[in-house]
């Protein structure tokens, strides 16, 4: 169980500033909780004790986004719910709602939040591989002597390890922001051992963009989740579709490349099949997203497992 | 113009069935259940055997069964507490005992007390008590001349200094097994089912989704079939939990899966259809010919499954859970098999 | 302590309470106010008996600090009757049979509600996404889709409210679906399972688990613990006056650990203390040294000779062999003209009742011992109780309380002991409520089985002999293992007429987690094998495995491998029906799936692909094609 005596609902940054700053080293940050109340309990973090727990969830601004040029701000506490729902959302990153499909139940999605997934830094968070093939940063906030100091980095910088990150002591992360996809197809592939409230063995994002006549891959955004510490980009696999004409033996030589990152403890075997299975299905189904027409690809098992 | 673009189905569609058998209530001794019955006043009628619901529908299947004795309803049966002080021994809740045992405790136990009843109703009729019928709450003698309602009878029995109460004990006469060669009859009553089931494999991930499940199953006597539905889907599901995804582990004695984000369990987007038929065929050994349906139901579920991914597929899995890793990795070595194979011609 | 002032409306009641402000919603909802209709099936938002309308979101309430919830409007299950009458939803639930023990049902009925208020017009497939939070143990969910579905069209108007009337007024009853009598209780949340029972001047226990396989205790120190504030009892195996130990079949598990551990998870002591929380303080305070011991958690190990004994009196480690014999195996085998073998396994299953373990135990007023729980053997718990306490039977009273799914883990007695220890040594009511996590640790699990099987056929199909060997994992003590070997034996060889047979089934102990009775009880792991060799068997010879098995079912006369003369048997009439059923088409046993002519009938629902209906993401544009 998590244990506190106090319990904080600042609704604004100022005021979570200030309570951060007087709890000094004793207390816990939490916005949906479920991360955290899951967490506290016998055989993960056991029984744990703050003197106080400050909830963000009620801070309004970080409940908001917008669209910035082509980038979409988006503040921590949004919901995986809203990232599911919002038309505005699905619209410019439709990538997330098909992960958020595939994330807990309807429930906890109303709780979680996009800030949680990402600093609790789970291998296997499924928001994380979308984020990072939009090219998200992150803006994190602490306040020093009266002062706000603000900094930004990239998702894929910020997370170091399994629920480690470069996130410092008094500092929250406050919004992230990404590109807005608007002209991509996207896919999300996600595998575990059942259909509803299920962690990924193995999530891919898949972001695709064609040239006008169809023909040729534009760009290809890739990123990978639950096969290493932390999730990851597919710089090769992507760089070796770019500009490249949509071709059945490089899509297999990209979902090759992409084998080799995985890197768990467990179940490697399994998650490299799935990995290059995933890479495939992943630009294929994004293709398809754009209702896009051209030469018959051959999806067929090429590599029959001796890829990598 | 270019051909639209064609992704192969990496799904596989097949097919397995399997059989089973199950014997009724405890194996291999001699089964005991107790019950007291009492018609009451209003015309209910008062329960007590050592039992309560562990979901599998039993207070309800001993209502019906006393309403039917008694010839009252089944709201109209009040079912006591089931208390080691307060009731008699119904032993306990497990083995597909319930309706076998103590519904064919609680029916003497009825049998006994209407038959109080009737004996005081038979001399006020001048009838004799096997013309004398009980339904919906009336008694009346086989040809309507005489009749009142229950509620009445049982006053006028109680105004006769007598109350209409019963008790029932039954057994099941199963004996031990001899130890060098096991011969013996565990049970009195068996039962048999059948389930076909339709799984949906992905070649890709090595997921198999099982679509549908076609169950037969003897269970006797149907008392509430729709409860006999819930019990063969329940147990189906969970079968088809065990068959791909249930697994508590443990590390040199250490659990690893602890709670229930490691241990998986079927959720609403897991399970198949389940389609069910249900095969009477009485025990004549007991006087309600009811058998059972609790634990068969999940007999031949895993066995069927297992057989319907060889059928799509063309692995077979001797180990359950038939886990995405695990069939993805016997496709692999079904592949590997192939080319040398093909290496080697 | 600090507390918290809370205001909310609970099923439109205004409430406002100063509490500890750790406190979950759903500890508040439970404990403080006592509505008791959500459950806690797992504390950590994994199956949703705890869901609640959260100022109209449905939420886990195991999920949220009680803070979170502050000036919210709450529904809980209790606030669903209409008028003090069932709704329509309730109503389709009692309609369809679709609640079994119950426990998950508040939490169900929620979601149910949920997802027709978000979608009045939600077909299955969406019904079951929205369904998808909530673990449901029991009931295979299929009769809850169908009551949401129903439910749905009457509220639509599309079907009539007639239609959720009972189907028979008359009797005979016996053949109809007559309502399940406690369905109200369950679909109102109204029904008190043991964790939702309290007694004044009530005392909460919690108890101390070994944290390893095999281990010798040194010392158990629990002055420190007893000198606590707000502890009324700490008990040990030294608090037991008569002869320790329970088990179904031999009494090999004390009360609590005695000199020795055996898995981890085995009771040591116990605390009962004014609340939870100090009882857990005081846990920390009981000193216990262990010397580790050679854990043995491999079947294999435990019989080699010269392993580690786990309980002194047994020392080869067998808990049970059960063998059966018939006709001449090795003559058999020799004769057949085919003979085929392969090893099969089945894992440890843990039963995952949606009700943890709970028991609240007190003293009658006539010094009467009771114990409440959720128990599916009180006859045989008060006969072991007694012996243990050296207590008149009669002064032992067990009581059944509503289980919530038990599927054989609740006939093991593994706290009831340690309640009446704490309630004697306290003289105050004790309640205990498992977590899961304790649940799924210290309860017994089905049998991990490895079946060697041989089976000799000749050419048409007729089995000669069948040889069947089982080695299964009993864990720390005996609980049913000699039982599940005994139902595992007999049934091991299927519904089939066979005149050589040899099965063997052996249980051994481990340090492993003990192993129980579970639904099925063996037969389940030994016919698991039966039928997936049979359909072996079947393509060694280019055979219909339907055919196999029409070929060697037991007929009426049949001796069966008891040497049981069987009545009537219904196996052939059972299998062709289900055949009928699924319209099977008939074939030779190769992995045919890709030609057969049978598939993707109605009996089936579509494969899941999250998302694709409910979510039509494809009609959001996402940019211009190319
Ligand atoms: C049953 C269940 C199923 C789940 N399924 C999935 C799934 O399918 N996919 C998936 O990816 N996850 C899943 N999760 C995990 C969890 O829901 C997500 O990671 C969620 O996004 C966490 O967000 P939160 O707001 O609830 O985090 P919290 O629990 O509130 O916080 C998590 C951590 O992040 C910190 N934190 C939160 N916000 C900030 C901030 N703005 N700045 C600094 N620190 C912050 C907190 O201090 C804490 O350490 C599941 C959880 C449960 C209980
Ligand atoms: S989800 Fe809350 S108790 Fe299980
Ligand atoms: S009825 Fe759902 S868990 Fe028992």
């Amino acid at each position: 169980m998590l244990y506190y005596d106090q319990y904080h609902v600042p609704e604004t940054l100022d005021e979570a500033f200030d309570l951060i700053h007087t709890n000094g080293g004793n207390y816990k940050v939490l916005a949906g909780a479920t991360d955290l109340l899951p967490w506290a309990r016998e055989g993960r973090g056991g029984d744990v004790n703050y003197e106080s727990v400050i909830d963000i969830s009620k801070i309004n601004d970080l409940s908001k986004w917008q669209l910035q040029g082509n980038r979409i701000n988006l503040g921590a506490n949004v919901t995986i719910s809203q990232l599911l729902n919002n038309p505005f959302l699905r619209k410019h990153i439709p990538v997330m709602a098909k992960s958020a499909v595939w994330f807990a139940d309807d429930q906890i999605r109303e709780q979680a939040t996009l800030g949680g997934n990402l600093v609790n830094a789970s291998p296997a968070a499924d928001a994380t591989p979308p984020m990072l093939a939009m090219n998200a940063e992150l803006t994190l906030e602490r306040k020093q002597k009266g002062k706000i100091i603000q900094r930004k980095l990239p998702l894929d910088e910020f997370l170091t390890g399994p629920g480690k990150t470069r996130l410092e002591a008094g500092e929250l992360v406050t919004r992230v922001e990404c590109d807005s996809m608007l002209g991509y197809g996207s896919a999300f592939e996600k595998v575990g051992h059942r259909r509803s409230l299920v962690l990924s063995t193995v999530c891919l994002a898949a972001l695709v963009s064609l040239s006008d006549d169809g023909q040729e891959f534009e760009d290809v955004r890739l990123a990978l989740g639950g096969v290493g510490p932390v999730p990851i980009r597919l710089k090769e696999s992507e760089a070796c579709l770019i500009s490249q004409p949509i071709d059945s033996d490089l899509i297999d030589k990209s979902a090759v490349l992409a084998v080799k990152h995985v890197q768990s403890r467990t179940r490697q075997e399994y998650r490299r099949e799935v990995v290059y299975n995933f890479v495939k299905r992943g630009i294929l189904g994004a293709c398809k997203d754009l209702n896009t027409t051209f030469a018959d690809i051959d999806t067929d098992m090429k590599h029959r497992g001796n890829y990598g | 113009m270019n051909a639209p673009l064609r992704i192969f189905p990496k799904q596989k569609r097949g097919r397995g069935v399997a059989a089973g058998w199950y014997g009724i209530a405890r194996t291999a001794t001699i089964d005991r259940a107790g019950a007291w019955a009492e018609l009451d006043d209003g015309g209910t009628a008062k329960i007590i055997t050592g039992v309560t619901e562990i979901g599998e529908g039993i207070l309800t299947v001993l209502a019906q069964i006393v309403a039917d004795e008694l010839g009252i309803r089944p709201k109209d049966v009040t079912i006591g507490d089931n208390d080691t002080a307060r009731s008699p021994e119904a032993a306990h809740a497990g083995a597909t005992r319930q309706t076998y045992m103590i519904g064919n405790a609680v029916a003497l136990a009825c049998r006994e007390a209407r038959q109080r009843l009737v004996k005081e109703l038979a001399q006020k009729w001048q009838v004799s008590e096997d013309d004398i019928i009980c339904s919906n709450g009336i008694i009346r003698t086989l040809d309507h001349s005489q009749s009142m309602t229950m509620s009445e009878a049982v006053q006028y029995c109680k105004n006769r200094g007598v109350v209409p109460v019963g008790s029932g004990s039954f057994t099941a006469n199963h004996t031990g097994l001899d130890p060098e060669n096991g011969s013996g009859n565990p049970w009195q009553a068996y039962v048999y089912g059948a389930q076909v089931a339709e799984v949906e494999v992905d070649t890709e991930t090595g997921e198999v989704q099982v679509l549908g499940v076609w169950a037969s199953h003897d269970v006797g006597r149907a008392v509430n079939p729709q409860g006999v539905e819930g019990q063969i889907e329940g147990g189906v599901v969970m079968a088809v939990g065990q068959t791909l995804m249930e697994d508590y582990k443990q590390e040199e004695g250490y659990p690893t899966s602890m709670n229930l984000a490691k241990y998986i369990l079927p959720t609403s987007l897991d399970v198949p259809q389940v389609n069910s038929v249900i095969i009477e065929d009485p025990d004549p050994l007991s006087p309600l010919g009811v058998k059972g349906i609790g634990e068969p139901s999940m007999i031949p579920t895993a066995p069927a499954i297992i057989n319907a991914i060889y059928d799509a597929v063309g692995v077979r899995i001797h180990s359950l859970p038939a886990t995405p890793e695990k069939v993805l990795a016997a496709l692999r070595e079904k592949r590997e098999r192939a080319d040398t194979h093909e290496m080697l011609a | 302590m600090a507390s918290f002032d809370i205001q909310m409306t609970v099923n439109g009641r205004p409430v406002k309470q100063s509490v500890s402000p750790h406190l979950r919603l759903l500890d508040f909802l439970r404990e403080e106010l006592h509505w008791t209709g959500s459950k806690e099936g797992c504390g950590a938002g994994e199956c949703g008996s705890c869901s609640v309308f959260v100022d109209g979101v449905l939420m886990k309430s195991c999920l949220m600090p009680v803070a979170k919830a502050q000036h919210s409007e709450i529904e809980t299950i209790e606030g669903l009757e209409e008028q003090g009458k069932l709704n329509v939803l309730q109503q389709a639930f009692q309609k369809t049979g679709a609640s079994q023990c119950g426990y998950c049902i508040p939490g169900m009925m929620m979601a149910a509600t949920a997802a027709l208020r978000a979608n009045p017009y939600a077909g299955r497939e969406e019904i079951k996404e929205r369904l998808g939070g909530n673990i449901c143990r029991c009931t295979g969910y299929q009769k809850m889709f169908e009551a949401t579905e129903l439910a749905r069209d009457v509220m639509n108007g599309k079907l009539t409210i007639e239609l959720l009337k009972e189907e028979k007024e008359e009797g005979p009853f016996i053949g109809s679906n007559s309502f399940r009598i406690d369905t109200s209780s369950k679909v109102t949340g109204a029904l008190k399972y043991a964790g939702d029972m309290v007694m004044p001047q009530m005392l909460h226990m919690q108890v101390l688990r070994s944290p390893y396989p095999h281990a010798e205790i040194l010392e158990l120190d629990t002055s420190e613990a007893e000198a606590m504030a707000g502890v009324e009892a700490v008990v040990t195996h030294r608090d037991v006056q008569g002869i320790d130990g329970f088990g179904v079949f031999t009494d090999d598990q004390p009360v609590l650990a005695r000199g020795k551990v055996r898995y981890v998870g085995d009771a040591i002591a116990a605390v009962a203390a004014e609340d939870v929380l100090t009882a857990k303080e005081a846990l920390k305070k009981i000193k216990v040294r262990y010397r580790e011991l050679v854990a043995i958690t491999k079947t294999e190990d435990a019989i080699k000779t010269g392993a580690v004994i786990i309980h002194d009196d047994v020392p080869d480690n067998i808990v049970m062999h059960i063998p059966i014999r018939k006709g001449n195996v090795d003559k058999g085998m020799a004769e057949a003209d085919f003979v085929i073998e392969e090893t099969y396994y089945t894992q440890p299953v843990e039963h995952a009742y949606l009700e943890p373990e709970a028991g609240l135990a007190y003293l009658d007023a006539d010094g009467t011992l009771v114990i409440q729980s959720p128990s599916q053997n009180i006859t045989h718990h008060r006969q072991k109780l007694a012996k243990i306490l050296d207590m008149p039977v009669n002064r032992v009273r067990m009581i059944m309380s509503p289980v919530g799914g038990g599927f054989g883990g609740k006939e093991d007695m593994h706290y009831q002991g340690i309640l009446a220890l704490a309630v004697l040594k306290s003289r105050r009511p004790v309640r205990y409520v498992f977590t899961r996590e304790e649940s799924i640790i210290a309860s017994a699990k089905r049998h991990p089985f490895s079946i060697k099987y041989q089976l000799g056929l000749n050419r048409e199909g007729l089995i000669q002999a069948s040889k069947i060997h089982m080695l299964a994992d009993a864990g720390a003590y005996n609980c049913s293992t000699e039982g599940v070997m005994r139902k595992a034996a007999i049934l091991a060889a299927g519904p089939y007429a066979i005149e050589n047979l040899m099965v063997d089934a052996i249980g051994v102990y481990t340090n492993n987690t003990p192993s129980g009775a579970m639904r099925s009880f063996g037969a389940m792991q030994s016919q698991f094998a039966t039928e997936c060799h049979l359909d072996l068997c079947a393509e060694k010879l280019e055979m219909d495995p339907v055919e196999l098995r029409r070929k060697n079912f037991f007929k009426e006369g049949d001796e069966t491998h008891t040497r049981q003369e069987l009545g009537s048997v219904s196996m052939l009439e059972v299998f062709n029906s289900a055949l009928d059923l699924a319209d099977w088409e008939t074939g030779i046993s190769n992995s045919r799936g890709a030609t057969r002519s049978d598939l993707a009938q109605s009996g089936n629902r579509p494969p899941c692909t999250l998302g694709a209906r409910q979510f039509p993401l494809e009609t959001i544009p996402t940019g211009q094609a190319a």
